[in-house]
């Protein structure tokens, strides 16, 4: 079967359910690559010993902004160890790679291994040292001379916009990469009718991914071959080695991108890099095999930030609080680059697509601009312009509710989608299918009991004590599909997954997948999937994945897709290796394969003695010669694309429940709840932990996370001592709650990766407005740390003249 | 984030750490837990050419009761101090200020004269040093000398160590049994460094204040007492007036550092309400609350 599967008929899902007796779709299982990873025996790309391997240090920008006048390497190439120095000189064969898009006033920067002419972000690779060891490395990068003449640097974002500004790239002719707007309704006028109308200036501060295992990569070269495989702890091999084959001029089926086990990613290692670039050219330039790990310090400066953004929005209601009309203006601060392949409108543009929500929202107008900074690149990070969008609209609603005296709850009833309004298109264009917008709101305050919760909020003010309650409601499409790009008109398709899967002449069951676990669970989920729709038990099923050779398109795993797509393609491709299957225990059982069953592994007819099992019939099907007419013989092999072709809408709700502390300002979060609908469950334990995951780092994006430059652009948080992530001490309990609204995809799974970093900077933001709203305190920038909280009480106090 | 080269010498006894260490002629460190010196290594920050490892050296690692102090080895790994019952029972504010420093894992491995050596300013060791008048033994080729806490603590990361020398034991007074302690830290995280930390011991007889120590740390370039405050105590009854004295006096006398966490300002205003509260806490149990 060759064509792509965009769903499936209820006959079709009507047999499953015929043919088997599926008992691990909607389990607990644990997860199977658990006891690897936990006992140190996972081989994450460091891990690997490749006994020749030469390593490589980077010499790495020091200035902001600034063009190289020179690099003298004469004393680093004397140091003994030291195999190569490479400069931008000595990569002129590499091709620059550009992340391409349709979209108009587009620029697509050029992304190089190494810094040609100008550096345009502190820590941007200029020099690759390549040495028998990193400490030889790393000494002989400390004597290459580099001669820079300083240009102005561009740090702030709305300066940058000004056409006086210095430029990053010059042969863009302006800072700003792309600008979009989208418009629906008379959101003027509607704005002007409303008689209630809340606004603020919002500020989202840069983040950084800060995945527990750095990003690493090692490239391994067959002289003889000429073929290269990179080792990459990498989201997204496939794409990975597409943007190589570019970049070096060489067919797929001599390149191969492999990322074994990969310790988090959130986004962070969804993208090319110039390291990875480096490591591949110097792999074959010099006919041995090449490695580089980032050190902390590296991945903070270099690895794709995210979040950056300014956002002045107004939003206009009725006397009742329903939204007439939301009106936003968004800078995206995108760094030095515009990253591969998701281009620097990936983020900002998310942020307008999304600021409707899940609410009614007909008069509607964002425009967004996406502004070179001399800072480093932006990209994907978990949620993607989603936190900051549910922040904004989720803020602008309680600012309202206060003004208008309503409960918070009661305004964002009052104004979500309903059931029966579903396909819903959004002021931006996205279209919502059903899911549980109301229900998920309703869910989380009967968790947190949320009257009893309010009584004791006045009770716990009337003492003097600062206690809040926050609520975010937020939807997402997850799962995309074909129809619905990540940037509009980039040279690659997101919006399919296969599966490959097949049993071999043992009987044992191997699926094989383009994603690319990196801490999901993946391992575990498309194995129950695979486990049922065959009739075999979780353990007879191997999941290949991370490996750009699995499939022949394979991208990774990014955007809260791997379940919906793989899930659907496993389901499809399962389903037509039952059937072949089927044939062959038909004619071993002399019996028809309509009366077949499979279950554990074994294929037997219902209440009669005719039994065989999948291991029994590949015997027959490979080994056992005659034993099989030949039309049963074929291999026990099926390829199965999907596109669900819009893909799925997935809902939450968070409540966080904290208390600020009078004295400190400190902010001691209490409790947090979580109604979340991603359609049928796989795995309860993991969608938990992805859950609790997610959440942890909304909280970390709500109170502690921010990057921060100084005015001369160079990078203050360098290490984890000043970029500060929250640790299981700072994170409260939680409460997950599971609604399983079937979603239209094959399963009727719904994508939920993200989703817990979406809600809770909302929600801790919202908590923390919601405490301190007796001293008439809004939260507009994010994190607010105890250094800004102390700003704005101070503030408030003096202003109240209310001195302690 | 690798170190440049370097010798490394494995001292057997105090003989030979000296020795290796005053022949290193100020080009050597000593490693004790390597917590703060392996990242200063890895950062090239700190580039000695020989670190002189005292984890072998015996007899440095102890926590023991005299007639009148408890003299802790340079040694001691915070964890085990931590732990003590000895600290427990006479210096319940180290105990408690302890869980504070870092978390367990570095517990574990970092020292009390590598922390007292290394003298952060957020530090809390030195600050508990200085809280309770302690006094630093030292040896060099030359001998042994004792310092005051009090002395020791130049300014930020500097210490009056000379090159050759090696912290070896902090003896601490005990005091009176029935002295009331505090100690109250804010930091970002839980083990971080302290943005600011107070600690308090009061002796008070029929509810007035005999002696009153304030330590603070976090609020300058070394840690500090507060020792106009400690005298406006004296001799006093607890009352509302006089703890807002006794903060107003504190915030003035400090002059807290700006950095990514915390700017002065606030600092300045832990600082009060910190001290505020520990004084409040350590002058209850003076009085004879234990809980
Ligand atoms: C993530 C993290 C968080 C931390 N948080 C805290 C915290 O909250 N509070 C806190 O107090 N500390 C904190 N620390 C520091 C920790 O307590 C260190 O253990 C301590 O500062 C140094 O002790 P060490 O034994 O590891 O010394 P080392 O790292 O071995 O040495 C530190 C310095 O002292 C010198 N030195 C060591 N021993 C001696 C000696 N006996 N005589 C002379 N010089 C000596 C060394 O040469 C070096 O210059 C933290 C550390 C980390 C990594």
């Amino acid at each position: 079967m060759t064509e792509v599967v965009t769903k499936q008929s209820a006959e079709e899902a009507a047999l499953d359910e015929r043919q088997t007796r599926p008992k691990n779709i909607g389990a607990k299982v644990k997860r199977t690559e658990d006891p690897r990873l936990l006992t140190g025996r996972g081989t994450y790309v460091d891990d690997r010993r490749t006994p020749d391997a030469l390593h490589v240090a980077f010499r790495r920008s020091d200035h902001s902004h600034a063009r190289i006048l020179s690099i003298d390497v004469t004393a680093a190439r004397a140091v003994p160890g030291v195999v190569a120095i490479l400069t931008a000189k000595d990569l002129t064969e590499a091709t620059p790679v550009h992340a391409e898009s349709r979209m108009p006033s587009y620029y697509a920067t050029p992304i190089r291994a190494l810094a040609s002419d100008k550096v345009r972000f502190v820590g941007e690779p200029v020099v690759a040292v390549v040495a028998e060891s990193r400490y030889l490395a790393e000494d002989a990068c400390e004597l290459v001379e580099i001669a820079y003449d300083p240009l102005p640097v561009v740090t702030d974002p709305e300066a940058a916009v000004a056409s006086d500004a210095a430029l990053l790239h010059e042969e863009a002719g302006t800072n700003v990469l792309v600008q979009r707007e989208f418009k629906r309704g008379e959101f003027e006028t509607e704005m002007f009718a409303a008689p209630v109308r809340v606004k603020g200036r919002f500020r989202f501060h840069r983040k950084t991914p800060a995945a527990m295992e750095n990003r690493c990569y090692l490239a391994e070269y067959d002289t003889g071959r000429d073929e290269l495989t990179l080792h990459s702890s990498t989201q997204v091999p496939g794409i990975i080695r597409n943007a190589l084959s570019e970049a070096l001029g060489m067919p797929g089926h001599r390149l191969r991108v492999v990322a074994p086990d990969v310790g988090g990613g959130f986004g962070g290692k969804a993208s090319l890099y110039p390291e990875e670039l480096l490591v591949a050219f110097a792999a074959r330039r010099l006919g041995r095999s090449v490695k580089w790990t980032s050190d902390r310090m590296e991945d903070l400066t270099a690895t794709s930030h995210g979040f950056d953004e300014i956002i002045d929005a107004e939003m206009g209601l009725d006397h009742d609080g329903r939204v007439m009309a939301l009106i936003a203006d968004v800078i995206g601060d995108v760094g030095a680059y515009s990253i591969y392949p998701w281009t620097c409108a990936l983020e900002p543009v998310q942020v307008v697509s999304f600021l409707p929500g899940p609410y009614r929202i007909q008069n509607y107008r964002g425009a967004v601009r996406a502004v070179a900074t001399s800072k480093a690149p932006t990209g994907p990070y978990r949620g993607v312009g989603r936190p900051i969008s549910t922040f904004v609209t989720e803020r602008l609603l309680d600012m309202a509710a206060r003004r208008i005296g309503v409960d918070a709850r009661e305004i964002r009833l009052k104004n979500f989608i309903q059931d029966h309004e579903f396909p819903y298109r959004i002021g931006s264009g996205i279209v919502w299918d059903r899911s549980s917008f109301t229900d998920c709101l309703l869910a989380a305050c009967k968790a947190v009991d949320y009257e009893a919760l309010r009584r004791r909020q006045a009770e716990a003010r009337s003492a003097g004590r600062w206690l809040g309650i926050g609520i975010a409601s937020y939807a997402e499409l997850t799962g995309i599909g074909s129809r619905i790009s990540v940037a509009p008109g980039m040279p690659l398709n997101t919006g399919t997954e296969t599966a490959k899967i097949r049993i071999d002449t043992t009987g044992g069951v191997t699926a094989a997948f383009g994603v690319a676990s990196h801490g999901q669970g993946l391992e575990t989920t498309l194995a129950q999937v695979v486990a049922d729709k065959l009739g075999v038990r979780v353990e007879d099923v191997r999941i290949i994945q991370g490996d750009s050779n699995a499939v022949p398109n394979a991208t990774g795993t990014y955007a809260s897709r791997s379940t919906v797509l793989a899930g659907g393609a496993a389901t499809l491709a399962a389903r037509i290796v039952r059937g072949k299957a089927f044939k062959a225990a038909a004619h071993l059982l002399e019996a028809s394969p309509d009366e077949l069953v499979a279950e554990d592994g074994r294929i037997y007819v219902p209440n009669t003695n005719k039994t065989t099992t999948y291991k029994e019939v590949a015997r027959a099907v490979y080994l056992e010669m005659g034993r099989l007419p030949p039309e049963v013989r074929g291999e026990l092999e099926a390829t199965s694309t999907y596109d669900p072709v819009l893909g799925t809408t997935t809902s939450s709700t968070h409540i966080a429940v904290l208390e600020v502390d009078p004295d400190t300002y400190t902010v001691r979060l209490e409790k947090f709840v979580v109604a979340e609908d991603c359609g049928k469950l796989i795995n309860p334990l993991i969608v938990d932990g992805q859950v609790h995951g997610g959440v942890a780092q909304g909280i970390g994006a709500a109170l502690y996370e921010e990057v921060v430059y100084d005015q001369q652009g160079q990078i203050l948080t360098a290490s984890l001592v000043d970029y500060v992530v929250p640790a299981a001490a700072e994170i409260p309990p939680m409460h997950v709650v599971h609604m399983e609204t079937s979603s239209p995809a094959i399963g009727g799974y719904r994508g939920m990766g993200e989703g817990g970093t979406i809600g809770a900077p909302a929600a801790v933001a919202n908590a923390i407005a919601d405490a301190l709203a007796p001293l008439d305190i809004e939260i507009n920038e994010l994190p607010v740390t105890p250094e800004r909280l102390f700003r704005l009480i101070e503030a408030a106090k003096s202003r109240t003249g209310d001195e302690k | 984030m690798k170190p440049p080269a370097f010798d490394y010498i494995a001292a057997d006894n105090l003989e030979g750490a000296l020795s290796a260490l005053s022949a290193a002629g100020g080009d050597g460190k000593v490693l004790a837990g390597g917590q703060s010196l392996m990242p200063m290594l890895n950062f090239r920050l700190a580039r000695p050419s020989v670190l002189i490892d005292i984890n072998r050296v015996p007899g440095l690692a102890y926590v023991e009761a005299t007639g009148s102090t408890v003299k802790v080895g340079a040694l001691t790994r915070h964890h085990a101090l931590e732990m003590s019952p000895v600290i427990k029972t006479h210096l319940p504010v180290v105990a408690a200020a302890m869980q504070h420093v870092a978390h367990l894992a570095i517990r574990n491995r970092g020292t009390i004269g590598g922390s007292l050596s290394h003298a952060d300013p957020a530090a809390e060791l030195p600050m508990l040093t200085l809280l309770l008048d302690a006094r630093i033994g030292i040896h060099s080729p030359r001998g042994r000398r004792i310092t005051d806490a009090g002395d020791f603590f130049v300014t930020s990361l500097v210490t009056s160590l000379e090159e050759d020398e090696i912290v070896t034991d902090i003896e601490f007074p005990k005091p009176a049994r029935e002295s009331g302690w505090a100690f109250e830290e804010v930091a970002r995280r839980a083990g971080d460094f302290a943005l600011a930390a107070v600690g308090v011991t009061i002796d008070a007889r029929d509810r007035k204040c005999e002696q009153a120590r304030i330590g603070l740390m976090g609020v300058g370039e070394t840690p500090v007492r507060a020792h106009e405050a400690e005298a406006l105590l004296r001799g006093q009854r607890l009352s509302d007036t006089l703890l807002d004295e006794a903060v107003a006096s504190i915030r003035s006398a400090i002059e807290p550092n700006t950095d990514l966490h915390a700017s002065s300002d606030y600092r300045r205003h832990l600082a009060g309400v910190l001290a505020k509260k520990a004084i409040r806490d350590a002058w209850r149990r003076a009085d004879g609350d234990r809980q």
